[in-house]
């Protein structure tokens, strides 16, 4: 304002007179019950018109307090817990703790049970990866894509029905190896639903990717520069979509992945389409990986042989003494696993799945820390987000693959 | 037993279009002419049209939709579709009856159903928004003619039967002018609801509405030019002036040749305003104001009835958009050939069975025009708001503008519109040649992307290394890519 001492000027310029349009930004909360949020997280959404001037995701709506049920129980009794994590490759999520377990322990598995991991892990990244191609054309309109890759998964699901006994919460695998063996006539039966997996897979792809609208809406939205992405410690396809060749699988071995060819496909764009796409062309690597476990698996047995870990054959614990005792301390005191701590990772389909276990060598978890790869993923949203549309942040929020269950323990 | 079952379909959609056709004409004379007679209004077939085409035909194929639209999705994504209401009577309580009781139990859900207002949406707005929705889109439908302009005599009762509800002389200019009401329904739905989801909802759909306005216009023009008219019924409306021919010869009797549709004339056109018209109807791809996984849309507040008339709305635009442009592109009740071999035929017998035969044709088109809108919705995802306008403003507008020109230039020069033709049939060639190429460049990108994944170090595989160079990945275990 000017003063009353300024010389009055008959003639004001035109930004004195101009009114200013009062405005605010509205603040959107998209979930905890929203369409586009698989799980249950809040995203607190600060819009000017509709560019997102600041974000915050909230978790905590899942949270069921997953690291201290861990320690109330022993190391085997955990194995049900890790299904609920990223419950849509469960198998993956036991395998990995069971791997982190053994290794604390200093134990080798059977290398039959080896090949079996890489095929249930690699079944279960096929169906998260499915399910995550399928869900970028539903939270874009387009649902048939998305009931094409459903009805692929459930074919994996029926698999995995077979071979566990249930379709999502497996508890499959013991500390040790596998506690059965694949069923008679499975392997057939999982290499001819590949094949008409590969044919759903491929007209999904088809669907999506040679649609113009889709890949406008998927190219250069939701971008993160590789050291942004690095810094907040992102994993798996969110790091590779960025060219960053970092996949547990090959920096750091387990199971049977030495002995196995395939390539870990990468991108260069760090956007949507690069994480969408990387993980349909990661998909035909699984395949090649499954088809090459059934060529290579050697016969032999599953579990280890050593009945401090293993459950002894039930004619044994009926009829010998060692038998009933070896039963009667796993049952009540669990597996022995001695004092000590370690990280172990193994590659989920969303990333880094690593455990950082901790024993009083009592039988039963001192802590258990699950780094859930989604988590450090979600973290990184806001910086892929704020500044572009609300209607980029689907297809964003879609492709970082945030599993509610793995999220918030 | 399918395929039986399909024909049987078929055949009673065709019977129904048939007589509805029928008791159009024959209604239309007998009023006209007994209004004629006792009160000394000339034009009460008109009320017969509006009964007939617009409450029956175009309500009936709209509520249809509903269930046409909910089989098909299905057919399309490998599921049964609508099965589980049924009618507990013996003999049909356990078929499906190929979904028809979900239309019954979707209206009596809707209609018993509490039509709850929140507390803070402001009243009176609230509850006109559905009714602004849904009586323009209701009302377009006013001016397209659904059969040939006829002279029918039953016993006493003979008179001209104009087989449209109005045929007012401003003909498409009233329908730009009704289409463009629609846009309150929308908006004032967002903004009365007094949610914020909503109210983006209500925004999206108001400036979507608007930008396609000036490229819906401007895309018949073309069509205006040619045939010197903006009326699409009557004599001299566009659709009879489609059924006569640019070539033709004489088989026999049989007429065979190039009639002059509108498609053929105008593809450019067609094309455009069947993409403006489709934004309008707010169907997908063009979806964003509604956009059920972003922001759920605009009538989000609305529950029962209201919420249904929104719905009804959307699909009633479906039939209208099919009528308007089977109307102005294909020709109206016209076949592409044999067309006055028919009309002999069949006048030669009765005056009442032209009209029906010709107004099922032109259902026909309607209805095979509807499925090709369901399949688009169902087969194509999202565009985004801001690509929503750049498509309108950015392509179809210059576009239109072109073809407005190219058109103008060619009409002075022929206006016998044979050049206009051959340019037209030279621009579908065009289109169907993009259309069938394979996308050379996506593949190109999905080698490079699967190619530079396997090895990581060539050619686009350096900057992503670079990139890993400095920053703290170094850290990370160096991954041995490939093998």
């Amino acid at each position: 304002m000017a003063s009353a001492d300024d010389q009055y000027d008959p003639t004001p310029s035109d930004d004195e007179l101009e009114a200013h349009l009062q405005t605010r930004n509205m603040v959107v909360n998209l979930g905890p019950s929203h369409p586009a949020t698989h799980g249950t997280v809040r995203l607190r959404i600060e819009l000017d018109g509709e560019t997102i001037v600041s974000m915050d995701p909230e978790i905590g709506f899942l949270h069921r307090g997953f690291q201290k049920s861990c320690e109330n129980v022993t190391w085997t009794q955990v194995l049900p817990y890790t299904d609920r994590l990223d419950y849509v490759a469960s198998l993956a999520n036991n395998f990995g703790y069971l791997s982190a377990v053994e290794s604390l322990m200093g134990i080798e598995i059977p290398e039959r049970a080896k090949y079996i991991r890489v095929i249930g892990a690699e079944l279960h990244r096929i169906a998260s990866h499915l399910t995550t191609i399928g869900a970028s054309g539903l939270e874009l309109g387009g649902f048939s894509a998305f009931l094409y890759a459903i009805e692929a998964r459930e074919l994996l699901t029926d698999r995995v029905t077979e071979l566990t006994g249930a379709r999502l919460t497996t508890s499959y695998g013991r500390i040790g190896g596998i506690n059965r063996d694949l069923p008679a006539g499975w392997e057939e039966k999982v290499l001819k639903s590949l094949i008409k997996l590969e044919e759903l897979l491929d007209e999904t792809d088809k669907l999506l990717t040679r649609n113009r609208i889709f890949t406008d809406r998927m190219r250069g939205t939701g971008v993160i520069t590789t050291e942004d992405a690095l810094d907040f410690g992102f994993t798996g396809p969110c790091i590779r979509a960025n060219g960053v060749n970092y996949d547990v699988r090959k920096a750091k071995p387990y199971w049977a992945y030495d002995q196995l060819d395939f390539s870990v496909p990468l991108g260069n764009n760090g956007d949507n389409f690069d994480r969408f796409y990387l993980r349909v062309l990661e998909t035909h690597q699984s395949l090649k990986i499954i088809r090459q476990c059934f060529k290579q698996m050697p016969a032999g047995p599953v579990m280890i042989d050593d009945w401090r870990i293993a459950m002894p054959p039930k004619e044994n614990v009926y009829s010998s003494i060692e038998g009933v005792i070896a039963h009667f301390k796993l049952v009540m005191e669990g597996v022995p696993v001695p004092v000590g701590e370690i990280y172990h990772a193994t590659e989920s389909p969303n990333g880094e799945l690593g455990w950082y276990l901790k024993s009083d060598g009592s039988g039963r978890p001192y802590k258990c820390h699950v780094r859930a790869p989604g988590f450090q993923i979600l973290s990184g949203l806001s910086k892929m987000c704020v500044g572009r549309m609300l209607p980029d942040l689907i297809p964003t929020f879609d492709t970082i693959n945030m599993i509610g269950g793995e999220v918030e323990q | 037993m399918r395929l039986g079952v399909v024909f049987t379909g078929v055949a009673l959609i065709v019977g129904a279009l048939f007589g509805v056709s029928a008791v159009a004409y024959v209604g239309g004379a007998v009023v006209e002419s007994l209004m004629l007679e006792k009160l000394g209004i000339s034009g009460g077939g008109h009320i017969v049209q509006i009964l007939v085409s617009m409450l029956l035909v175009v309500m009936v194929i709209a509520t249809l939709l509903t269930l046409a639209e909910r089989k098909w999705s299905a057919f399309m994504q490998d599921r049964t579709g609508p099965n589980r209401a049924r009618i507990a009577l013996p003999g049909i309580k356990d078929s499906p009856l190929a979904g028809l009781p979900h239309i019954a139990t979707d209206v009596i859900k809707m209609l018993t159903k509490e039509a709850f207002r929140p507390a803070t949406a402001n009243k009176f707005l609230f509850n006109l928004a559905p009714m602004l929705a849904f009586a323009p889109a209701f009302a377009l439908f006013a001016i397209v003619p659904s059969g040939p302009t006829l002279d029918i005599a039953i016993g006493s009762y003979a008179a001209k039967v104009v087989m449209s509800p109005t045929n007012p002389d401003a003909g498409l200019l009233l329908m730009f002018a009704v289409a463009s009401l629609a846009v309150y329904g929308t908006s004032l739905a967002g903004w009365s609801s007094n949610n914020k989801f909503a109210l983006l909802g209500g925004v999206r759909a108001s400036s979507q509405m608007v930008s396609y306005e000036v490229a819906l216009g401007l895309s018949l023009v073309g069509m205006m030019a040619a045939f010197s008219t903006v009326r699409l019924a009557g004599d001299d409306g566009m659709a009879a002036m489609q059924a006569r021919y640019l070539w033709s010869f004489n088989a026999g009797g049989f007429d065979i040749g190039l009639p002059a549709w509108g498609i053929f004339l105008q593809p450019a056109g067609f094309i455009l305003f069947f993409a403006a018209a489709f934004a309008e109807t707010k169907r997908a791809p063009f979806d964003s104001p509604e956009g059920e996984s972003e922001i759920v849309g605009y009538f989000l507040e609305y529950s029962g009835m209201q919420f249904g008339l929104f719905m009804i709305s959307e699909f009633v635009e479906v039939v209208v958009l099919s009528g308007v442009l089977a109307a102005i592109f294909f020709g109206g009740w016209s076949l592409p050939f044999g067309n006055e071999w028919l009309t002999m035929k069949l006048s030669a017998i009765s005056p009442i069975l032209t009209g029906a035969v010709f107004g099922t044709i032109f259902w026909v088109k309607v209805v095979l025009l509807c499925y090709l809108q369901l399949v688009i919705r169902w087969t194509f995802p999202r565009f985004r708001y801001d690509q929503i306008q750049t498509l309108g403003w950015k392509i179809l507008l210059p576009l239109g503008l072109v073809n407005l020109f190219v058109s103008g230039a060619l009409i002075l020069r022929d206006p016998s519109l044979k050049s206009l033709a051959i340019v037209g049939i030279l621009e579908i060639v065009a289109v169907a040649m993009l259309t069938l190429t394979p996308p050379r460049q996506v593949r190109r990108e999905q080698e490079a992307a699967s190619h530079g994944g396997g090895h990581g170090h060539d050619d686009h595989g350096h900057d992503a290394h670079d990139a890993h160079g400095h920053a703290p990945a170094a850290a990370l275990p160096a991954g041995t890519a490939g093998h």
